[in-house]
């Protein structure tokens, strides 16, 4: 679904991505794993048409334009990105509509979201608060499903579990674990690494920019080559 | 009514509207300190408009709302690579770009300022600023209004939704700078006499000041600001060489209680319910 070759992203004279190839099939969860500034999450965002980029990043075959966002979730591509994206002047029920922005059913649209509150009580019952004033799993679970709403075909999560609570993080997981049985694609960025691979099909371990290894999450789990540094975290 | 009130109530019309022309473009999350220079584009152009082409005052607002609308379209479009501090320094730039433009201008007189208006009165001033102090509020429940709210939470988050933020920033700047002129357009004919100082940084900073402490969060926060920045000068006058280091110490006081100014989302609806249940 996703193919990635050859992905250079710089930030001024910094090389954050280099020589990145990656690819990802319809229905598959994949992850990103990686220390900080591996440079997990500007593939996420390149990928989201955030960045500028050099190199090929091609959704269902077609390639994407850099730093084109609005036309990449009209192609499909949701972030939901690190630190959530609330948008903390409006309520809930705010939050949601603008999640249907791009789409043009709108009678239909309108019932996603209705049904969305379904899917997630705590956001039904706090529909009309303020976004803000939700607590970091809540507002997590707020700028997840605005982005389900906008029907993408892949989703890209950047970091979800940043800030939660262990007993959120579980939860979360399993909701991501759960996108699988509907036919999502995600790719999840993250650097809980055992914690995730419990829930992937296949990941990409990142070091400085580069892919250091990759393979299914049950073959990097078993992999006594891995080090504790790229495994050791995330229990 | 004496003389005396009806000049602070044109005042506080005209001061609502230049509130309002700021929190349109703040919506956005941009703050604006150049709204006095489109006060004074719009005065400079219905002035001029009225008194040497002889259109009517109505026509001559509108025109000038619509040609400083394209030059807040122009000058947000540099400003869009700018945030914060640095964007409302750029502003005062600008502001100080078209006094001394005005100030060098000898077309429209200069430094001896502009004169031959026809006075227009308290009714007309309230009638503009009315009608759009209500325009904000319908637009305020509106689609448009939310993509604006998108954009000043959170500019990157607004972009994945699907939003187009550049254009949601030039149309607010533009939308803010047409209602400045209007502003300065029913300025310019109510003291029938402008002149280039009248649209300096101070006037920029008096309209950003009504919005904070009104409340920059509704559009009335605008109404509540105007009126108090005008008359509660005046009520403190017993107190006579006092009186304006009360009022800055008032001032200081309700922003450290109510960052959000005096009118909120909360205090107005708590408000309507209570007249309701009246």
């Amino acid at each position: 679904m996703l193919t990635i070759k050859g992905l250079e992203v710089r930030y001024g004279a910094i090389a954050a991505v280099r020589g990145v190839d990656l690819e990802i099939k319809r229905g598959e969860i994949v992850a990103l794993l990686g220390a900080n500034g591996a440079g997990k999450s500007t593939i996420a965002r390149s990928i989201a048409g955030l960045l500028p980029f050099q190199g090929e990043i091609a959704l269902e075959g077609d390639k994407l334009v850099p730093n084109n966002a609005e036309k990449n979730l009209r192609r499909g591509i949701a972030l939901v990105p690190e630190g959530r994206g609330i948008l903390a002047r409006m309520t809930v029920y705010e939050n949601l509509q603008m999640g249907i922005y791009t789409r043009s059913d709108t009678s239909a649209a309108s019932a996603d979201v209705e049904k969305m509150l379904e899917r997630f009580p705590i956001l039904g019952q706090r529909r009309d608060g303020l976004a803000s004033l939700l607590s970091g799993g809540e507002q997590q679970m707020l700028a997840i499903a605005r982005a389900l709403l906008s029907k993408p075909k892949l989703l890209l999560l950047d970091e979800p579990s940043l800030g939660l609570a262990p007993l959120m993080t579980a939860s979360l997981f399993q909701m991501i674990a759960q996108f699988r049985d509907e036919g999502l694609t995600v790719l999840l960025v993250e650097q809980k690494a055992r914690q995730t691979l419990k829930i992937v099909d296949r990941a990409y371990l990142l070091e400085t920019g580069r892919v250091v290894t990759s393979g299914s999450a049950q073959a990097l789990i078993n992999d006594p080559t891995l080090s504790e540094a790229f495994l050791g975290g995330g229990h | 009514m004496s003389t005396y009130y009806a000049s602070l109530l044109a005042e506080s019309g005209i001061l609502l509207l230049g509130a309002l022309s700021v929190y349109i473009i703040l919506a956005t999350g941009q703050l604006s300190l150049g709204n006095g220079a489109f006060m004074g584009i719009g005065a400079y152009l219905s002035s001029w408009l009225t008194v040497t082409m002889n259109v009517p005052l109505t026509l001559a607002l509108v025109i000038s709302a619509i040609f400083a609308g394209v030059i807040g379209a122009i000058v947000a479009f540099p400003a869009l690579r700018l945030k914060g501090i640095y964007l409302a320094m750029a502003t005062v730039g600008f502001g100080e770009m078209v006094r001394s433009f005005f100030l060098n201008f000898d077309t429209m007189g200069g430094a001896g300022g502009f004169r031959g208006m026809q006075h227009v009165g308290v009714g007309t001033i309230w009638l503009w600023a009315g009608g759009i102090l209500i325009a904000v509020m319908l637009l305020e429940r509106s689609r448009v209004w939310l993509e604006m709210q998108a954009v000043h939470d959170d500019e990157t988050a607004a972009g994945l939704i699907g939003l187009n933020t550049v254009v949601t920033k030039i149309s607010a700047f533009a939308a803010g700078a047409a209602v400045a002129a209007i502003s300065g357009g029913l300025f310019a004919h109510h003291n029938v006499y402008i002149e280039p100082a009248n649209f300096g940084f101070e006037r920029s900073v008096e309209f950003v000041l009504a919005v904070i402490l009104g409340g920059s969060t509704v559009a009335p926060g605008s109404l509540v600001g105007s009126l108090l920045l005008i008359f509660l000068p005046e009520f403190l006058r017993p107190i006579a060489d006092w009186r304006l280091a009360a009022f800055g110490s008032l001032l200081v006081l309700v922003l450290l209680v109510r960052r959000q100014g005096i009118l909120d989302r909360n205090l107005l609806r708590m408000m309507t319910f209570r007249r309701a249940a009246a």
